[in-house]
């Protein structure tokens, strides 16, 4: 198992009572309350801590969101060029420039062969579907954003892939007549693809196309039921079996010298879910698309009708939009989180033991996302992580071998 | 049901004599509407569905504003009638619009209900509140003149819940970006030779009065008309006078 860790570069230094008060925490709450001082040490100490991270051989992961204080880093492609050329060893996935809210798919390939050429062949392509503030922050209708989604990844392979010269694209939701990038990326055909999804529908496209695929949060069930998904839709399609490398799990982690202090210190990761999740209900509940309208009247009523009852199971069945996940994980406790296998916090041999448990469990998995530093978490106590972390859990996890899967 | 170009369309009908079509809004009319019962005693009212609302079908990618307006040309040519009144209400007095630019050749009158369909104000200046980027309850005291108009979602069935979301999520491709809006739409009103008569809410909190008085003057003759005590739906908050505005127009 290899192993990757990240910061979103939260921004928690808002006063609670004002995030307490606002609807939302995310694209409304005006950047007038974000420091650019503050912004810019945060910033600092994260990319020292990517290039800890680098000198002690743990791959990286930029991810991306948009406007709010869960994450500075809104602009992915800026911070992945510079981790691509900062580091010098090991291997850096963007998860990802936020593609379905991208205008033209084809800038994007660009700007990710750049970072392969960059990392000279390090560089890994994540795609992740976006969030329900984001569809307002970026203007972009809701609907069809799954869509839009495997149309821009079909175009950016083709881009990254294609050296013959310029081709033309004139897809439902993408048109670019003259389709050709300099320079080519460095890896051929291109570099690994990622996708984060947890549904069982794309979760068996992702399977279909072979990328590798990444749950983030999602806890033993839901990870293993879109792990399986994945495996079934290959199967189905007469494709070869996987081996664990295809799956990775993002969990909030933190290894501290004694189970207490990595526990005390780790729920500090809690804010991520605490805090910085709170979204109002027109990004969520009422975000066109974000649920099936079956799953409407458990959506708008506010007292259960007594005769609810077929819509509101079927929004249990796995119908309910991803604010009602939201709502389970925003309340959640740090020893709930250990339970649920978000949280694997302690000291070193009890979070492997943590990484393992969870491994069996799903059936597997072959790279370990590790969200890192959270919330009020220090870049000392983030930088004592990652050390304890590569130095005594990581050579463990890197005995464990990729083994046939489904 | 009615089907027009192989798509099922829901189609209320109710009453004799002059045939009214309503392009309804933001969610399909009810036939129980006393606005609809009203009209009824003018003449034959035809209240179609949009594809994606209430209960007519949307095809696999039909998903753009032009998909709605060439099925309602479509739908119109296929009534018996040489020339109808069309009347829009909101979204609905976009697509009549539209519509009405590209030929009044079976439109006998148009009315205009709080209709969006172009951009007035500069371009830091949003004309019509933006309901899906706007907390709900912002959006429901810009709705209603008064709030007890409103749905209320507690007492409505499964099923009245499922086609609203429906609703909403068909909406939304139509008329995500440009935001409810043609930005060609203003240049041509002027084209529209029909005798059109704009009716508004006075307390529209979605799209303001004054945008429709700017709306009926693109208009040539076009009259123009506030009903009090009325925000987006002025059909449905106050009805009788509503109805009083259509009659006074079709009698002129």
């Amino acid at each position: 198992m290899d192993a990757w860790w990240q910061c979103e570069i939260p921004y928690p230094f808002v006063d609670k009572k004002i995030t307490d008060a606002a609807d939302s925490v995310r694209a409304s709450l005006p950047n007038r309350l974000c420091d650019p001082r503050i912004a810019a040490t945060l910033f600092d100490e994260v990319l020292d801590e990517f290039a800890l991270c680098d000198d002690l051989g743990m791959n990286v992961v930029c991810i991306e969101h948009h406007a709010g204080i869960n994450s500075l880093i809104g602009a992915n492609p800026m911070v992945t060029s510079i981790l691509a050329r900062q580091t010098r060893n090991v291997r850096v996935l963007s998860l990802g420039t936020l593609i379905s809210l991208r205008p033209d798919p084809v800038r994007v390939a660009e700007e990710y062969a750049t970072a392969d050429i960059l990392a000279k062949g390090r560089f890994d392509i994540g795609f992740v579907k976006s969030g329900g503030t984001e569809m307002a922050s970026a203007n972009m209708q809701p609907v069809n954003n799954e869509e839009r989604f495997w149309e821009a990844i079909d175009l950016v392979r083709k881009t990254l892939t294609t050296h013959t010269g310029p081709f033309s694209w004139e897809g439902k939701h993408y048109s670019h007549r003259h389709v050709n990038i300099w320079p080519r990326p460095y890896q051929d055909p291109h570099p690994p693809m990622w996708a984060a999804t947890g549904d069982p529908k794309s979760a068996a496209e992702v399977g279909r196309r072979g990328m590798r695929h990444v749950l983030v949060l999602r806890g033993p069930e839901g990870t293993k039921r879109a792990y399986e998904a994945h495996r079934r839709a290959r199967a189905e399609a007469g494709l070869p079996k996987v081996t664990t490398d295809n799956f990775a799990y993002a969990a909030l982690v933190y290894v501290g010298d004694t189970d207490e202090e990595g526990i005390e210190v780790g729920s500090k990761l809690l804010w991520f879910l605490n805090t910085s999740l709170k979204s109002a209900p027109q990004y969520n509940t009422f975000l066109p698309g974000a649920a099936p309208p079956v799953a409407a009247p458990g959506l708008y009523r506010t007292q259960a009708a007594p005769e609810a009852g077929s819509a509101l199971k079927d929004a249990e069945k796995g119908v309910a939009p991803a604010s009602r996940n939201a709502e389970k994980l925003i309340s959640i406790t740090a020893s709930e989180a250990m339970k649920q296998g978000i949280l694997f916090a302690g000291g070193p041999d009890s979070v492997y033991r943590q990484i393992t448990e969870f491994y069996d469990k799903v059936g597997g998995f072959g790279h370990l996302v590790l969200v890192g530093r959270s919330g009020y978490m220090t870049h000392a106590e983030s930088r004592k992580s990652i050390r304890l972390f590569t130095k005594e859990v990581l050579p463990r996890l890197k005995a464990i071998m990729p083994v046939e899967v489904g | 049901m009615t089907t027009v170009h192989g798509i099922d369309m829901e189609v209320v009908r109710r009453g004799a004599g002059q045939p009214i079509v309503l392009l309804h809004g933001l969610q399909q009319i009810e036939p129980d509407a006393r606005f609809f019962g009203l009209l009824a005693r003018r003449g034959e009212v035809i209240a179609p569905s949009h594809p994606g609302f209430g209960a007519s079908a949307r095809p696999k990618d039909f998903e753009n504003v032009y998909d709605v307006v060439n099925l309602y040309a479509a739908f119109l040519d296929s009534l018996p009638f040489d020339k109808v009144t069309l009347v829009g209400f909101s979204f609905g007095g976009w697509l009549a619009s539209e519509l009405a630019v590209r030929s009044c050749h079976n439109i006998e009158r148009l009315v205009l209900v709080d209709t969006v369909g172009i951009k007035v104000s500069d371009r830091e200046t949003p004309d019509i509140l933006d309901v899906f980027n706007t907390h709900p309850d912002t959006v429901k005291r810009a709705m209603w003149h008064d709030q007890a108009n409103a749905p209320d979602f507690n007492a409505m069935s499964d099923e009245a819940l499922i086609k609203r979301h429906r609703n909403w999520e068909s909406l939304s491709l139509y008329a995500w970006h440009p935001y409810m809006h043609n930005p060609r739409l203003a240049y041509w009103l002027p084209r529209i030779g029909v005798p059109t008569q704009v009716i508004w809410g006075a307390s529209d909190g979605i799209v303001r009065p004054s945008y429709g008085r700017t709306f009926a003057g693109l208009i040539p003759g076009a009259g123009f008309s506030v009903i009090e005590n009325a925000g987006h739906h002025p059909e449905i908050e106050q009805p009788d006078a509503f109805a009083d505005h259509v009659a006074r127009f079709l009698n002129r």
